[in-house]
């Protein structure tokens, strides 16, 4: 590894991974696929809270989210696929994960790619609902936005480089703050240390041909957290997210990139916890605790 | 440049408890308004798009339960706010007597770059009610000694003033967004050494 980001110095990032064990839960057949997670807070919530990454990212990279939530007494998990090559694939994957850890439903926190698969996994258990709730962060519904379907079907064949270089193109950004540029360095890491069938797999999940069947999500809570700033996403596939779901609430952040849990975790953490209250005292509660306390 | 950009404004709500936040804001954003006192609980927030001056901005509305001060949800909850607006009730005194503690501590938690330019705005609301306790002079010249804050007697209740009190928030928001954004621009613009990555255009090559 050619540097070390700060990030992953950090006291912070040290003492997750000093104290959370990364877990390989193997779900299929074949026994080299694992899904990597790291579960953190109470084990008795039945409805925890699970993040998915973006395509650049590692089940790590939300470690932010798993320390502050679960000392609030949230049940964070955050997954990791193994590879897959279709979206069903994908789904009937998670399904046996969350099958293997034996919960019901579960509130997905999706960050792009995760985001999308978070939206088609509701879709995929539209009939027995798996689904509590959705948190959506700098996503989209359409992998048409990309204009990648063509190359989709080669990416399993491109050398790792090529495939880096594709995601790292959209890394940059104009304005950048010091959060940000910690975020993308520790991200450019993550992606690093992926291997060329990871990679393949997930730009392969992120530019075949597919969107969302959002008349099936109409009962689901959302809510959508996106930057104003410039981030990999254009101002259009945010106005057709907030379209698909009317009635979602909107937590916008005046800034914070392509991964704002990283470079923006106070506020993203805020606005986790707002939308995990409402369900408070519900069987779907992610959290052991109420997370309304009156003082 | 970037004149498309969009702008997001972050407005805060404080001021003691039942003096009609949570109303005010549910007037604005949903034209609602119900009699029925319910206590927030911690912060919640509402967004509305409206247009200032030609510009389409986004105001997010943050409402606070007025019984406790926020350190649960810590500067996060005040981080990047671009105005605050002072709630009263006219008919209630000692809900003009904290007006300064909640600007006292607006300022400790935000810590705004410039405390004495922070853009506030203070309404006097429940003005449909009997008997008055503080008159419009009274609040006029507590804002004239905090350096001229806007102040406007609303009813939440009837819709008074409500839209015209936000419109001078969000004008002021945004003033001070301005400002802050000037100091940013000190900086150079950056020495690119290769092309621009992006491609321009609505086609999004992949995501990260």
């Amino acid at each position: 590894m050619s540097y070390v980001s700060d990030l992953s110095q950090s006291q912070e990032y040290l003492s997750f991974r000093s104290n959370v064990p990364l877990k390989r839960i193997v779900v299929d057949s074949d026994n080299s696929k694992g899904w990597r997670i790291y579960d953190c807070g109470p084990k008795a919530v039945q409805c925890p809270l699970i993040c998915l990454p973006p395509v650049s990212g590692t089940a790590d990279i939300f470690y932010k989210q798993a320390l502050a939530l679960s000392a609030k007494g949230i049940r964070v998990i955050s997954a990791e696929s193994p590879v897959y090559w279709n979206v069903r694939e994908w789904c009937e994957g998670f399904k046996k994960l969350l099958d293997y850890l034996e919960l019901d439903r579960v509130h997905i926190f999706g960050c792009s790619l995760g985001g999308y698969l978070a939206q088609k996994f509701a879709e995929y258990t539209a009939n027995c609902p798996r689904v509590a709730s959705l948190i959506l962060c700098n996503t989209f519904t359409d992998t048409s936005i990309f204009n990648n379907h063509d190359s989709a079907a080669i990416f399993w064949i491109l050398p790792a480089l090529v495939l880096k270089k594709m995601i790292m193109g959209n890394f940059g950004s104009a304005k950048v703050d010091p959060e940000m540029v910690e975020a993308i360095d520790f991200m450019v890491e993550r992606l690093e240390s992926l291997p060329q069938t990871e990679l393949a797999s997930r730009l392969t999940l992120n530019c075949l041909r597919g969107y969302v069947e959002v008349h099936k999500l109409r009962d689901l809570s959302v809510t959508i957290i996106d930057v104003y700033d410039e981030s990999a996403l254009s101002n259009s596939v945010r106005e057709e997210l907030y379209k698909c779901y009317p009635s979602a609430k909107l937590a916008h952040l005046k800034s914070g990139g392509n991964f704002p849990y990283l470079s923006r975790c106070g506020e993203v953490n805020l606005h986790l916890q707002i939308h995990l209250r409402q369900f408070d005292n519900s069987p779907f509660s992610a959290s052991d605790k109420p997370l309304i306390c009156k003082h | 440049m970037a004149s498309r950009k969009k702008t997001l404004l972050k407005v805060i709500i404080l001021g003691d408890s039942s003096v009609g936040k949570t109303s005010l804001m549910n007037q604005y954003v949903n034209r609602k308004f119900s009699n029925q006192y319910k206590a927030t609980i911690g912060a919640d927030f509402l967004t509305k798009e409206l247009t200032v001056d030609d510009r389409t901005v986004t105001m997010q509305i943050w409402d606070t339960a007025g019984q406790e001060r926020f350190q649960s949800l810590g500067v996060a909850f005040y981080r990047g706010a671009d105005c605050c607006v002072l709630v009263f009730d006219v008919t209630a005194p000692n809900t003009f007597k904290s007006l300064d503690s909640w600007r006292d501590e607006f300022l400790i938690q935000a810590s705004p770059r410039e405390p004495e330019n922070f853009p506030f705005v203070l309404l006097g609301n429940k003005v449909d009610l009997e008997p008055r306790a503080i008159s419009a002079k009274r609040a006029q010249q507590w804002c004239q000694s905090k350096n001229n804050i806007p102040y406007f007697e609303t009813s939440a209740k009837e819709g008074l003033n409500v839209e015209q009190a936000f419109l001078a928030i969000a004008k002021n928001a945004l003033a001070q967004q301005n400002s802050t954004v000037d100091l940013y621009n000190e900086f150079p613009d950056q020495i690119k050494l290769t092309n621009t990555q992006k491609s321009g255009g609505n086609g999004d090559s992949c995501a990260c």
